[in-house]
């Protein structure tokens, strides 16, 4: 029986993870970031490991409790976690803690270049080079995202409400507001900047065009969208939260106004959790609610590939090496998939 | 519906100085074996130093769905969702609501947010109330009444600074407002923590337990301000679209000043009962299982609101009875 079971489910591998590397870490994945040719994940026991072809993943006991954020900064990770602490981590292990707001979390970290961002409660800090004491920008609610435009001059904020975007200007910063009513989570600049983009606590996404402040109302998910990403030149943004990957496009004038999203990706009864752009390509790698990922161009009429199978457990992140290379998918159980992207790596 | 996996949550309400913090620090410190997460608010009492404590900020939020009864707690489902990721299980999850903040938003959350809902599930509302000033904070403070009306469990606490028939006075009165809470007399909060933690009292079947006796009365009362429960009871089977008719439209137009409702039903033609619990215009029902033998099959409901005198109520359930 057990013997029989093993036989069927090493016939359902996909190509990469037969080529591939499985590690059962036992605790969720919860943010994963590329550094050179290593990936970090935070995982829900508090640890941050680095994954890299070839070698086992080097553990760092960074937080007590859940990893709540990750970002890259250089050659470092930024961390924010359950514990309060803020932390810049380098891939040896090092650990070097930037501040401790004790019991509160530390929700969400950003970074541009040389400054380190991270929120806690309703407040932002901001610590920029050489400087020990960090900036602070208040807001009404507590901070739910942040995000840099691609110049590190703007830092969009969101909220309860909307989103604050905060301009730098000689050192100081200057907030606009954009505001449409509900809970406002992960945010996102178009990578021309000119939207932005929030994911809300209802079955919706919101956008707003930056110059004359236009909402854009993405709604009909039957589920949360955890997670969006740009892909292509047009671009699309991806978005989880539906049977399939849906793709907003974001050319022209108006953007996604007026016009239907392309749908690739069908994941039958799961419902997408997780989506990661293909660098420089078209395409879009799409997890699912049981574990499975699929690779799919931006066209309805090409098939998906098979990347991943059946886990039982939702993907909860994927990251790209910077080179292309590698590929990790990681699950709320906690089992991670490392391997190659292309069959002569 | 039931899921297992999901981690039962508390609500802990009650004004401050009734003994709330006491209770949390017993359910921090006791050997009980148990791995609990305790969400405290900034604004609550001192005294609690704990890894197992996170910081809230009690933000009420509205969707943006138009329905005024779906008010949230966004901090909650912020921090649940953070929860859910550790890597060590928590066995239940305790939330301190502040001495002046209404419970609904609270309860609504697991109602209205699917995450919340998928990996948690709430489990009680258990309200402290202090035996010394409740009935003083009840007439100053209609907060006071609204922790009272929505509470699963009452701890009537420092019974000791009181003289036993002033006991019995604060009793009537809650009983007044909430004819179903459990009420538990206790010193120091010193009631077993399996009578507040790991109740169920939000599964369907709970309702059930609906004690009869509760239901025969309608209660006087003073203002429509007031906090009261009116109660009904039919042996006439009733039909069910008549019902559903009624009941939705009851719970849209006056779902913002009806609590609670609870209720079993008998409809004609059907062979299981049918149970449902609200909080507000948000319902939970269900069919439960077939009438045990040899029991009554009279349907019973019960209603915690303001102003239920001018709703109708007898006339409209009267009229679901089958002809």
């Amino acid at each position: 029986m057990n013997a029989d079971l093993e036989t069927l489910q090493e016939s359902n591998k996909t190509e990469l993870e037969r080529r591939g590397s499985i590690f059962n870490i036992g605790a969720p994945a919860t943010e994963a970031v590329t550094i050179r040719d290593q990936i970090a994940v935070g995982f829900g026991d508090g640890t941050v490991r680095f994954f890299q072809s070839g070698s086992d993943p080097k553990t760092v006991k960074a937080h007590k409790g859940v990893v709540l954020s990750m970002t890259n900064y250089e050659d470092h990770v930024l961390t924010g976690g359950e514990d309060g602490r803020f932390l810049k981590i380098s891939s040896d292990g090092n650990i070097d803690e930037i501040f401790n707001f004790g019991s509160k979390w530390v929700d969400c970290v950003a970074s541009h270049k040389d400054t380190k961002v991270c929120s806690s409660g309703k407040t932002v800090y901001i610590w920029t080079k050489n400087k020990d004491k960090p900036q602070t920008l208040e807001h009404q609610s507590t901070v739910a995202g942040l995000a840099f435009d691609n110049k590190g001059k703007r830092l969009a904020v969101s909220r309860y409400g909307g989103v604050t975007v905060w301009k730098l200007n000689n050192n100081k910063w200057t907030a606009s507001n954009f505001t449409w009513k509900g809970s406002h989570g992960t945010v996102t600049f178009s990578p021309d900047t000119k939207y932005i983009v929030t994911a809300m606590q209802e079955n919706q996404i919101h956008g707003w065009r930056i110059n004359d402040k236009a909402d854009l109302a993405m709604r009909g998910y039957p589920s949360k969208i955890k997670s969006f990403t740009w892909v292509g030149d047009t671009p699309y943004l991806v978005t989880s939260g539906s049977s399939d990957a849906v793709c907003w496009p974001f050319d022209g004038k108006e953007g996604p106004m007026g016009r239907k999203p392309i749908v690739v990706a069908n994941g039958g009864k799961e419902l997408a959790t997780f989506v990661k752009a293909l660098n420089g390509e078209k395409a879009v790698f799409t997890g699912f609610t049981d574990g499975s990922v699929l690779l799919a161009e931006i066209d309805e009429s090409k098939k998906p590939i098979m990347i991943r199978s059946s886990t039982g457990s939702e993907v909860s992140t994927i990251a790209i090496s910077s080179d292309n290379s590698q590929i990790l998918i990681g699950d709320m159980k906690g089992s991670i998939l490392l391997s190659s992207l292309w069959a002569d790596n | 519906m039931e899921n297992t996996s999901q981690v039962p949550v508390t609500v802990l309400t009650g004004f401050l100085g009734a003994g709330k913090t006491t209770l949390l620090n017993r359910i921090l410190t006791e050997q009980h074996g148990r791995k609990y997460a305790v969400i405290v608010n900034e604004f609550g009492e001192q005294g609690i130093d704990n890894d197992l404590v996170v910081d809230a900020d009690e933000e009420v939020f509205e969707m943006n769905n138009g329905c005024i009864c779906c008010t949230v707690r966004g901090d909650l489902i912020r921090i649940l969702s953070g929860l859910m990721k550790r890597a060590d299980k928590l066995d239940a999850i305790i939330v301190e609501t502040t001495g002046l903040a209404d419970p609904a938003p609270v309860a609504q959350t697991f109602f209205v947010d699917q995450d919340v809902a998928d990996r948690t599930k709430l489990d009680a509302i258990v309200t402290v109330a202090d035996a010394v000033h409740l009935s003083s904070q009840l007439v100053d403070h209609h907060e006071a009444e609204e922790q009272i009306a929505f509470a699963d469990v009452i701890l009537l606490n420092k019974v000791e600074l009181v003289e036993d028939n002033d006991i019995v006075k604060v009793n009537d009165r809650i009983r007044k407002i909430n004819p179903f809470a459990k009420i538990i007399k206790t010193t120091r909060c010193d009631a077993p923590l399996d009578e507040i933690v790991g109740l169920n009292a939000f599964s369907l079947d709970r309702v059930l337990d609906i004690e009869p006796d509760f239901l025969e009365s309608d209660h006087d009362h003073e203002h429509d301000d007031d906090v009261t429960s009116l109660s009904f009871v039919s042996d006439t089977p009733l039909d069910m679209d008549k019902f559903q008719d009624w009941f939705g439209n009851l719970l849209r137009t006056k779902g913002q000043d009806i609590l609670r409702s609870k209720g079993i039903l008998n409809f004609k033609g059907e062979e299981e009962r049918y149970v449902f619990q609200g909080v507000h215009m948000l319902m939970d029902a269900s069919p439960m299982g077939p009438w045990p033998k040899g029991k009554d099959r009279s349907s019973r409901v019960v209603f915690i609101g303001r102003d239920l005198d001018n709703m109708n109520l007898k006339e409209g359930f009267d009229n679901c009875k089958s002809a």
